[in-house]
């Protein structure tokens, strides 16, 4: 295991923490974000690519985009 | 939302995002991707069309008749072909089979690709309409 991949792990142990002690709600969804992306980064350099790309799309993409919309229900806004 | 930046930017970045789903789809059996990740990409440029042309704008394209039929459609393709693989092969009956191919071209691997294509179909059309329940609750 390279250096790289250990910042990267530091990173998303980092993130994992963040996300659970932010308090603003917005803030942790993307924080979530930046794991998320950090975990296909992180897939990548475990040889495998097939669920880099998944975790990419849905992790970074669909997931948060929903987590947003939930977000904007929850307050009231429309 | 009705931005002009918005709309010129989505006309050049929409069709970028579909081909590269599209590519990820085709090559699935050649290179990482397959029918689940490409068919989330192009479920997010449908999620992106919606959110910059607006609800009756993209309901004349993407209408849910349209669409569902277009999933079952691909859902029933899915099924029989895959059924037909099973007992063809499982009970060794000499039916004729998709040729194989030669390796590394794109029409290689047998039934891979065209079961790609209905799951890249199927999980798109899932993913723009799980995005439009949650946007307006309706599709």
């Amino acid at each position: 295991m390279n250096i790289f991949s250990i910042i990267m792990l530091i990173f998303l142990i980092g993130c994992s923490i963040a996300v659970s002690a932010t308090k603003n709600l917005l803030g942790a969804v993307i924080v979530f974000m930046a794991y998320s992306l950090v975990m296909a980064i992180l897939w990548q350099q475990l040889n495998a690519p097939d669920l880099a790309i998944t975790e990419a799309a849905v992790g970074a993409g669909i997931t948060t985009l929903l987590f947003v919309l939930a977000l904007r229900r929850i307050r009231g806004e429309k | 939302m009705n931005t002009i930046v918005l709309i010129e930017i989505g006309k050049i970045l929409i069709p970028i995002i579909q081909i590269f789903g599209i590519y990820v789809i085709f090559f699935g059996h050649l290179s990482p991707g397959g029918g689940f990740a490409g068919g989330t990409i192009i479920g997010t440029s449908l999620i992106l069309y919606r959110i910059i042309f607006g609800n009756k704008k993209a309901a004349k394209k993407l209408g849910f008749k349209r669409l569902m039929r277009l999933t079952c459609g691909s859902l029933i393709f899915y099924g029989v072909l895959k059924g037909y693989s099973f007992i063809t092969g499982g009970a060794h009956i000499h039916a004729p089979q998709i040729s194989l191919g030669s390796p590394g071209s794109i029409l290689s691997g047998g039934y891979i690709l065209p079961l790609n294509i209905a799951v890249g179909i199927v999980v798109a059309i899932t993913i723009y309409f799980l995005f439009c329940l949650f946007y307006e609750g309706e599709i």
